[in-house]
């Protein structure tokens, strides 16, 4: 059964055709893996995903529910989780401090009692603070608990988003480009670290990933966006020998009028 | 902070070690510092200190000295008010004079032309301040940063005209009368029923800092699509932390009000604005003690100008188109001081204390413990 389906979504930002059509099914426990150009589109379709932005047309089915116009915290209560492209952790805060706001959703009082100092609100938060420890022990960052984030290198930044992500308990992670900023090396560590959170957690993983031979180490299936339409889907390996894709990548540059909306637009919903 | 990552434990130098299950040696973190108990003997002393200039110095004063004193406490009682919403969610109020006025002529209304209880007044008082807080904080979901502090300024502006000049609710241009409460009519007890309620919402910030509601502000004025993706509601959260500044700002009004004895329109002008601004920047954003302190100093400023000699005198002396008068001095010295914040220490006092209350607190001092690095100067900009 598929946890996670988009039907026929587009949007378009001005006169650029972000994503045309793009349907793309997800099975349970399965990695599926979303390659293609710069400016392909594959931000753009986790955007839809998980709310920041509305399809002008398709619908998103997660556990055969209809999530098209849900808001981003009700979707990230239901389960789905992400990391970005540029790292979304709270900067200003130590590691602990970011796996225990993750936790948002578990902290099961309300804000008002915690404000007063309930009883139940001092036990919860004892706990929070125990699970996030044992989290980042198990991914490797228990030395950094009570480092701050800021100053931090990206490689590990990218991890210690995994960690956090991971503490708001999805079912559906979406990763994008968890490799960016790793050595080869560090990239290989990272497909061991996803295999083994898939297990552990019976997670369901997308992800946006540049690096090949983690893509074809890791994922089930494969999907190539090109111009915001998905070019090919399939195995890794059939989908890194198609024609079109090697033409995609090592063909002309995609419209550089799309790269530079999408990072307008980025920035825009970033800084507004 | 440049703590070594792992120690092996002192007691590993032990004859026997005990391995456990695993191979691997026991590594360790640094345990929590702990003072020995010589140690806590100064840090108590400090503290005594502070007991001592905070519940008894006071004593000592005229009534008139307390009542600058109690105006202090409420000051800081704003700083912590405009805290939560510069510190917490980074967006500035240049109205909040107005929050603040509200909630003093609320009080003052229903004591006076009501006839209530001044309890009942502080009640009213917080319940204004909030529910106008909610209605900026729906506002500020759809403009931030100068834009929506223009919107503050303007809201502060049309109450000092408009609102507070509305004859049944503030008296008109005579103002409104407000009594001491029953059992705190004197300057001293009134002095520490103010520094009860600091207790209580230094108390509560405290508590709303340590819970899920606090780490939902903080993660959402850095960034509101990574908090969103934690699952947290933004528009539910900042109007939650709108409502608790507005109430602590209503209830610092009502404070100030029955303090002064009365309260009159114009009060709660654009330069009292500023000044909150001012002392909340100075004093601290996200430090407790920091704001109080801030609060407190500006309350002050006038006060120990005052004392000393023959100031007035050097004042009227220099020519100037209008009156140097003390009260000027927070407006002069807060920009410069606001100037060095801006330049130097974006953390205000909070962070210049902040080894000092570590090691009050039972840590080891360390002076370059200032708990802040460079992404955490861009709020000043606001």
């Amino acid at each position: 059964m598929s946890v996670l389906e988009t039907y026929d979504l587009s949007i378009r930002f001005g006169g650029v055709q972000a994503n045309r059509d793009v349907s793309v099914t997800v099975g349970e426990w399965e990695i599926v893996g979303v390659i293609g150009p710069n400016g392909a589109g594959k931000t753009t379709l986790f955007n839809m995903v998980t709310g920041f932005y509305t399809p002008d047309t398709g619908r998103i089915i997660y556990r055969g529910r209809d999530i098209t116009g849900m808001p981003v915290h009700e979707r990230a209560a239901l389960g789905l989780g992400r990391t970005f492209q540029n790292v979304g952790l709270i900067k200003g805060a130590t590691v602990r401090e970011n796996l225990i706001t993750a936790q948002y959703l578990q902290a099961d009082y309300s804000v008002v009692s915690g404000m007063l100092g309930g009883a139940r609100s001092l036990r919860t938060e004892r706990m929070l603070r125990t699970k996030a420890d044992l989290l980042a022990e198990s991914l490797d960052l228990g030395d950094l608990l009570d480092t701050q984030v800021a100053g931090l290198p990206y490689g590990t930044l990218k991890r210690v988003e995994i960690a956090t992500v991971l503490a708001t308990d999805p079912d559906v992670l979406l990763l994008d480009e968890p490799s960016s900023g790793m050595g080869p090396e560090e990239a290989h560590r990272l497909g061991d670290t996803l295999l083994d959170l898939r297990q552990r957690f019976g997670l369901s993983i997308v992800m946006i990933e540049h690096h090949v031979p983690l893509v074809v180490r890791v994922c089930d299936y494969v999907y190539c966006l090109d111009f915001g339409e998905v070019l090919t889907h399939g195995l890794p390996n059939d989908v890194r020998n198609h024609p079109q894709v090697v033409a995609a990548y090592l063909g002309e540059d995609p419209d550089p009028a799309v790269v530079e909306l999408e990072s307008q637009l980025e920035s825009l919903v970033e800084g507004g | 902070m440049g703590a070594p990552v792992t120690v092996t434990s002192p007691d590993a130098a032990g004859p026997v070690q005990e391995v456990a299950e695993e191979e691997t040696p026991a590594v360790t973190r640094p345990g929590r510092f702990r003072p020995s108990p010589l140690g806590w003997v100064p840090r108590l002393v400090v503290w005594a200190v502070i007991a001592w200039v905070v519940l008894i110095v006071p004593l000592g004063h005229s009534a008139i000295d307390l009542q600058d004193f109690t105006r202090a406490v409420c000051y800081a009682i704003v700083a912590l008010s405009l805290n939560v919403l510069l510190g917490y969610v980074g967006q500035i109020s240049l109205g909040h004079a107005a929050f603040v006025g509200i909630g003093a002529f609320m009080s003052a209304y229903m004591v006076t032309t009501q006839g209530q209880s001044f309890w009942i007044g502080v009640l009213a008082a917080g319940a204004i301040g909030g529910a106008q807080a909610l209605v900026l904080g729906g506002v500020s979901l759809r403009i931030r940063g100068l834009y929506f502090a223009l919107v503050t300024l303007s809201y502060g502006l049309v109450a000092e005209e408009n609102i507070f000049q509305i004859e049944s609710f503030t008296g008109g241009g005579a103002g409104q009368q407000a009594p001491k409460p029953q059992w705190f009519e004197s300057e001293w007890r009134y002095y520490y029923l103010c520094l009860g309620f600091l207790a209580i919402v230094l108390l509560l910030d405290w508590r709303l800092m340590r819970s899920k509601g606090g780490r939902a502000l903080l993660a959402l004025r850095e960034n509101p699509r990574v908090a969103s993706t934690f699952g947290i509601n933004v528009r539910i959260a900042t109007l939650f932390a709108f409502v608790v500044s507005g109430v602590i700002a209503g209830l610092a009004g009502a404070l100030i009000a029955h303090n002064d004895l009365g309260v009159s329109a114009t009060t709660w002008n654009f330069n009292l604005s500023l000044v909150f601004v001012i002392m909340t920047v100075v004093g601290g954003l996200r430090s407790r003690y920091g704001l109080v302190i801030g609060g407190a100093f500006f309350a002050l400023m006038p006060y120990f100008l005052e004392k000393i000699p023959g100031l007035d005198n050097a004042l009227a002396k220099i020519p100037a188109p209008f009156d140097l008068t003390p009260e000027l001095a927070p407006l002069v010295v807060g920009p410069l001081l606001l100037l060095l914040n801006l330049i130097q220490f974006p953390g205000g006092i909070g962070q210049q204390l902040r080894p000092i209350a570590r090691w009050l607190g039972g840590h080891r001092f360390d002076l370059h413990d200032r708990g802040l690095k460079e992404v955490q100067i861009t709020d000043v900009r606001a």
